[in-house]
């Protein structure tokens, strides 16, 4: 009896297993792997995915990279040997790094789209540096970070000399070495302009306030503070408030369009920020990948800024023309 | 006459060791003060009231918990969750303030601290898990607790009544500052002049013969990371306070940073052994360095390698003591 019952239920499993193949309408099943699944950034990209898959009947999962790019490599081969997902959207913790292992995702049938950054050894090419990779939904830093030491020139159009503090994220990141030499070029084309220092800021409020303090101990005169995140500007605010300076004296830019941003810059207490679209660029990463899915063609490259009604840098005259608009993350 | 020749060669001696044992007692200082001479020399903004002050104030949060870890790591215990302690009461101390009244947060950030401290304590004694594992554990819950309060996002508390325990000042000392004077002396009273403090130097040094002597072990080392739980809680609010905004992330290698800070101040990661003062020190010599960085807006990139040397000097001045 317990024989019999044994073959029926490996007539029955075999019969599963031969006829899974053949149903069509399972859904395709998407793997986010988030650089960190607790940042609120992710979070966003994430939320856009979640909303374009609910669109398109697709399943999507995230998975934790928890700002470890060791820890993300090993989720790609973990996810590729389960062979549970069609697709995966990446936001890459370590840009060269990962490269083997999307190679091999991509080898092995899986389509593959980035996000936030390009997946290669050059940050500035948007096009697949990873054979294999579908489409990357990213800008080029560099050019974010020249549209702001734009506008902080500018700004400093009239004044001689225009004193700059730039905080940066962490110059040991590439992406953040990038925007920092930016920075050094575009200024550095006005004679007027003095970069008198530069702290690194780590994505942190306080320890931006912490740099920022320091800083102006040293250079107490500053007419304008460059960042490339909108985290620093909340700590560089309350030192420069401390110190004496009257909210909205200095120009100040950041990098992200958060809503705690949106809301200081209607405040006048932050000058301006480069346009990020996290939704939107989650969500047009999972249509790249559900495309490609079904046998059409992707972009290879989307470009984030296409996708917002945002101009690239917002100011405070762009936000009072447009009294409804609100972020797409919170901060 | 005989009997001075005899004692003659006994002076030197006692100079040489005491020599030794002053390098080792302030070795931290003894770098700090090279440090600041040097950074005087370089900078003329460093050695002014407002930077000193400044520095003390940025400290202050990382230096509440540096005191309270040292009586941890006094009784033979280790901490690495102080951390996420110090993120996830300050989270909840943004998210109460926001959403219920701002002192209710202040409040409840310590007694979280504490709370979770003790939660420590019972955990690494009552299944008698090395503190080292338990607190590693206990960190990840910690911290998963301050992301699902948050969703991941930062929470503005844009409040007076929030923001004076961060920014408030009394004349030109920071009120953070006078909270940190305060714990450390409380801190350096329960250790060298309380039966507990006597009870926490005999755990780490002896835990068994701490046991055979009627000390009630599990009891000391429980309070020891209840100290330091509210350590964190407090450092959490004072830090949240001063930005004005719950980060879930706040904290994260802050653990890191005070054990190097009271290891650096000569404290035995063994146990039995150590000062509260010093463990100050040591995060005083961490903030320096910060300092002298962004005041002589060095390239960063030498920042991690200058941090290590020092600390290597530091340790070196002061391993004798260490060694058992």
């Amino acid at each position: 009896m317990k024989l019999r019952l044994a073959l029926l239920t490996s007539v029955a499993f075999a019969g599963v297993a031969t006829t899974a193949p053949a149903m069509a309408q399972d859904p395709f099943r998407i793997a986010y792997l988030a650089s960190s699944s607790q940042n609120g950034y992710n979070q966003a990209i994430y939320a856009g995915i979640q909303e374009a898959a609910a669109a398109k009947g697709v399943e999507v999962e995230i998975f934790d990279g928890a700002f470890d790019s060791t820890k993300q490599f090993s989720q790609v081969e973990d996810v590729v040997a389960g062979g549970r997902f069609d697709a995966f959207i990446v936001t890459p913790n370590d840009t060269v790094g990962i490269a083997p292992a999307l190679e091999d995702a991509t080898a092995a049938g899986i389509t593959v789209v980035a996000t936030l950054f390009p997946v290669g050894p050059d940050l500035t090419n948007m096009e697949p540096q990873v054979p294999g990779l579908t489409t990357t939904v990213a800008a080029n830093p560099a050019v974010g970070a020249r549209a702001q030491a734009e506008a902080v020139a500018a700004y400093c159009a009239d004044k001689d000399p225009c004193r700059v503090a730039v905080i940066i994220g962490q110059l040991i990141y590439p992406f953040d070495n990038l925007r920092n030499e930016t920075f050094k070029e575009v200024l550095g084309q006005h004679p007027n302009i003095q970069i008198v220092a530069t702290g690194e800021g780590n994505y942190d409020p306080d320890a931006s306030l912490t740099a920022m303090q320091d800083i102006l101990q040293a250079n107490p005169e500053i007419d304008a503070v460059l960042s490339n995140a909108d985290q620093h500007l909340i700590g560089a605010e309350i030192a420069l408030s401390d110190f004496g300076y009257d909210p909205g004296s200095v120009y100040m830019i950041g990098g992200g369009l958060n809503q705690i941003t949106v809301d200081a810059i209607r405040a006048g207490t932050v000058a301006a920020t480069l346009t990020e679209v996290p939704h939107s660029m989650g969500k047009a990463a999972l249509e790249a990948a559900v495309t490609t899915l079904e046998g059409g063609t992707a972009p290879t490259w989307i470009d984030p800024f296409d996708l917002s009604v945002t101009p690239v840098i917002v100011t405070k005259e762009w936000l009072d023309a447009n009294p409804d608009f609100t972020a797409e993350w919170q901060g | 006459m005989a009997e001075l020749q005899a004692a003659a060669p006994a002076t030197p001696r006692r100079s040489k060791f005491a020599l030794g044992d002053f390098l080792r007692e302030y070795g931290v200082l003894i770098i700090i003060v090279i440090l600041m001479i040097g950074l005087t020399f370089l900078s003329p903004s460093f050695l002014t009231s407002r930077n000193l002050l400044n520095i003390l104030n940025q400290s202050a949060p990382l230096a509440l918990i540096a005191a309270a870890l040292t009586l941890v790591i006094i009784s033979g215990g280790f901490d690495l969750s102080t951390g996420a302690i110090f993120g996830v009461a300050s989270v909840s101390a943004a998210w109460l303030a926001v959403n219920v009244d701002p002192t209710l947060g202040m409040i409840a950030g310590p007694l979280l601290g504490l709370l979770l401290g003790l939660v420590n304590g019972l955990i690494i004694t009552g299944f008698n898990v090395h503190s080292f594992l338990a607190t590693l554990a206990s960190s990840m819950v910690y911290r998963g607790i301050a992301v699902l309060i948050t969703g991941g996002a930062l929470i503005p508390v844009r409040m007076e009544e929030f923001a004076w325990l961060g920014r408030g000042r009394v004349g030109m000392v920071n009120i953070a500052v006078l909270i940190l004077l305060v714990f450390t002396v409380a801190m350096m009273v329960l250790l060298n002049r309380t039966t507990f403090g006597r009870r926490v130097i005999a755990v780490g040094g002896n835990e068994e013969a701490a046991i055979l002597s009627g000390v009630r072990t599990k009891l000391v080392r429980i309070a020891c990371f209840g100290l330091t739980g509210f350590a964190a809680g407090l450092a959490g609010i004072i830090a949240v306070s001063r930005i004005s905004m719950g980060q879930p992330q706040a904290g994260v290698g802050m653990e890191l940073e005070a054990i190097a800070a009271v290891i650096l101040g000569g404290t035995s990661i063994y146990g039995g052994a150590g000062a509260v003062w010093r463990s100050i020190a040591g995060v005083l010599l961490l903030a320096l360095i910060g300092n002298g960085f962004n005041i002589l807006n060095v390239n960063p990139f030498f920042k991690d390698l200058t941090t290590g040397v020092i600390i290597v000097a530091a340790v070196a001045l002061s391993a004798g003591k260490k060694r058992r």
